[in-house]
């Protein structure tokens, strides 16, 4: 007749409140280990998501379009043309794009001058792929022209980054001269009016960048042939590839109809990972990293199991040994062993999970404020954050966690097991 | 008709550099229903006699037949089966399992029989009622004197209805009153029952309920004899 197994539970069971303060104090290690596995994957997946959204939401778009010789040698005279926005906005109306054009240049201000980058943009089409008109500092995003100067000159109103105000002394209403050589090889320069001055939003933009309307570009630049870069956002990021095979060939058809010249090279659809190659890289290393750190994290804390589990068979040696005698197979008491350590890793993941998640979306919820020591936020990976770093509670993670702890504390609670395993009877019972 | 038949049995043990012979070719028979003690001083082989014939222990040379099974040659997990269906045992220390109650440790060795949960719930308890400990069959071995525990632990060895019972110094750590009771349940339970106890002792009060009195000295039989009721007496 065969045995049931529920009796090798009930008997584990039993055990394992024995030594209620061991067990306890073994729960303890085991789920605090687990919390902070899942704390720490709570905030490398928030970090991982907040740099998939400023890469997206503030600059990137899920896609670009630019040229080969855009993308390889920063040419300026690699540019789409204009009717390429109209037709993609026709042929794939599930998408946003924003056109936008770059140059690099020498702004001025009363005190100090230094290189810029600067950056067209539609105000209406931007924000419908990126946020990065929203995340205002100070002042109100026009990009419109200006009230004339003091000295009555035609001025434009244009955003920079909170570095390069500070680098410059700008505020809002502060005058910036932009200078750099136009399209026709004649010196172009403008006087500008700072209407905002952004957050920052990556880092080299926030140093550097100076932000315009096409329209006042074109007028400094003497650049009216297309645009540079086509960012695009997708209504669906699941799909992220199905989108990019869909606007490379509407590219394809577009360029067979429309020929470009050969100086600029071809069209080039991306995604942001191919764009942003470093985080892309960053986010996959991150990831690996929860899971790295967890079996570190939890594998130390499992020691509390084998030493739990190791003095649960010395002590017990004994009466391991009588149960042997009586007719107990080695293999029932492996089994109960190991039954007991599950019960112990159960109870150790059912509270580190409660704990952890409890925490962990409160850290969702409220992030943790370095506003007080950094208020200008922090870099990381070319990307400047917000002071108050937001976690994102991830089930999967938790569930990952739960089975990695159960997984490493199974493991160690082997060794024990194979120690009952070899138990001779009448050796023990001496 | 003979239970047990041991033959040529020899036990050597190492001991560092000294090899120590803890039985010399023993030859014993022992018939069914006996109520058996093997005596002798501490060393002489007491213990290691019923480790083999419980299947605990392997002779270095001779063989051990119950009930026509040559032991000495079944496996690991033969030898368990063999344990769990055909022995009870009773130890010195009592040996309960400490976080089961008095019938669940009756229950325990029923349950890795496989019988069903019927049958077993009912014979333990009424082992339990036969050694007297009928109110305290849900206390766990912590809340039990040792005299309980003990009749506890003959309760375990005789529900599962063994052929054969092996006790180790069964009264070792019992007061006179406890001893004298707990012999007096096994001697009933053999009687009725008809099994086969041998015990290992060198406790008089057992010697004087014994109905055959196997002395043992330095690993050899010394002595063999049945006791009449008449002529009872304690050996020196």
């Amino acid at each position: 007749m065969p045995v049931n197994p529920s009796v090798f539970v009930f008997i584990a069971w039993r055990n394992i409140w024995r030594y209620p303060v061991r067990s306890l104090l073994t729960v303890f290690a085991l789920a605090g280990g687990l919390v902070m596995v899942i704390l720490y994957s709570v905030l490398v997946e928030g970090i991982s998501r907040q740099m998939v959204d400023y890469a997206t939401e503030m600059s990137t778009g899920h896609l670009q379009l630019h040229r080969r010789a855009f993308v390889d040698e920063q040419d300026l005279y690699a540019t789409l043309p204009w009717s390429y926005l109209d037709a993609i906005e026709t042929r794939l109306p599930d998408i946003s794009a924003a056109p936008r054009l770059y140059a690099a240049g020498l702004a001025s201000a009363q005190a100090s001058s230094t290189g810029v980058l600067m950056k067209a943009v539609d105000a209406v089409r931007e924000p419908m792929v990126t946020s990065v008109l929203s995340q205002v500092r100070s002042g109100t995003v026009d990009l419109g022209p200006a009230s004339p100067s003091e000295e009555g000159l035609e001025r434009h109103n244009v955003v920079v980054g909170t570095q390069l105000a500070k680098n410059l002394k700008l505020q809002v209403g502060s005058e910036l001269i932009l200078v750099t050589q136009a399209a026709d090889g004649s010196i172009g320069n403008g006087l500008f009016r700072i209407a905002a001055i952004l957050n920052p939003v990556d880092t080299a933009f926030d140093r550097t960048g100076v932000l315009m309307s096409i329209e006042a570009f074109q007028a400094m630049m003497y650049l009216q042939t297309g645009f540079h870069e086509l960012a695009i956002k997708t209504r669906d990021t699941a799909d992220l590839e199905i989108s990019q095979a869909a606007l490379d060939a509407t590219v394809r058809r577009l360029t067979a109809e429309q020929p470009l010249d050969a100086l600029g090279g071809a069209a080039l659809v991306r995604n942001w990972r191919e764009i942003n190659p470093t985080i892309s890289d960053m986010l996959e290393l991150s990831r690996s990293m929860v899971i790295v750190m967890g079996f570190i994290i939890v594998g130390l804390a499992s020691f509390g199991m084998l030493n739990t589990m190791l003095m649960a068979v010395h002590e017990r040696t004994h009466e391991f040994g009588i149960l042997l005698a009586i007719g107990m197979k080695s293999r029932w008491l492996m089994l109960m062993v190991l039954i007991e350590s599950f019960f112990l890793a159960l109870i150790s993941a059912l509270a580190g999970a409660v704990i952890g998640v409890w925490s962990g979306r409160y850290i969702q919820r409220h992030g943790i404020d370095f506003s007080g020591t950094m208020p200008d936020g922090y870099d990381w990976a070319g990307m400047s954050f917000e002071p108050v770093m937001r976690g994102h509670l991830e089930p999967a993670h938790v569930i990952s966690a739960c089975l990695i702890m159960t997984l490493v504390a199974m493991l160690s609670s082997l060794f024990p097991c194979w120690r009952t395993v070899r138990l001779k009877p009448a050796e023990v019972m001496r | 008709m003979t239970l047990l038949s041991l033959q040529g049995i020899c036990k050597t043990f190492r001991q560092g550099e000294i090899e120590v012979e803890a039985l010399k070719n023993i030859d014993l028979d022992v018939d069914e229903g006996e109520f058996a003690a093997l005596v002798g001083p501490s060393g002489s082989g007491k213990t290691t006699l019923l480790n083999i014939i419980g299947g605990l222990d392997a002779p270095t040379s001779g063989t051990a037949h119950l009930n026509g099974i040559d032991i000495t040659r079944l496996k690991e997990s033969q030898l368990s089966d063999f344990r769990l269906f055909q022995l009870g045992f009773i130890f010195q220390a009592y040996n309960l399992v400490p976080v089961l109650s008095a019938l669940e440790n009756v229950e325990l060795i029923m349950i890795l029989q496989g019988r069903p949960a019927k049958e077993r719930r009912a014979r333990a308890q009424h082992y339990l009622e036969l050694v007297g400990l009928g109110r305290e069959m849900n206390r766990r071995p912590s809340a039990l004197s040792g005299g309980q525990q003990q009749r506890v632990a003959v309760a375990r060895a005789l529900a599962c209805e063994p052929r054969l019972v092996l006790a180790d110094e069964p009264t070792a750590n019992l007061d006179s009153e406890n001893a004298s009771a707990l012999l007096d349940i096994m001697h009933k339970l053999s009687r009725e029952q008809k099994t086969t106890f041998i015990f290992s002792t060198h406790d008089p009060r057992v010697m004087e309920r014994a109905e055959r009195l196997i002395k043992l000295r330095d690993g050899r039989i010394e002595s063999d004899a049945v006791v009449e009721q008449a002529d009872r007496a304690v050996p020196a």
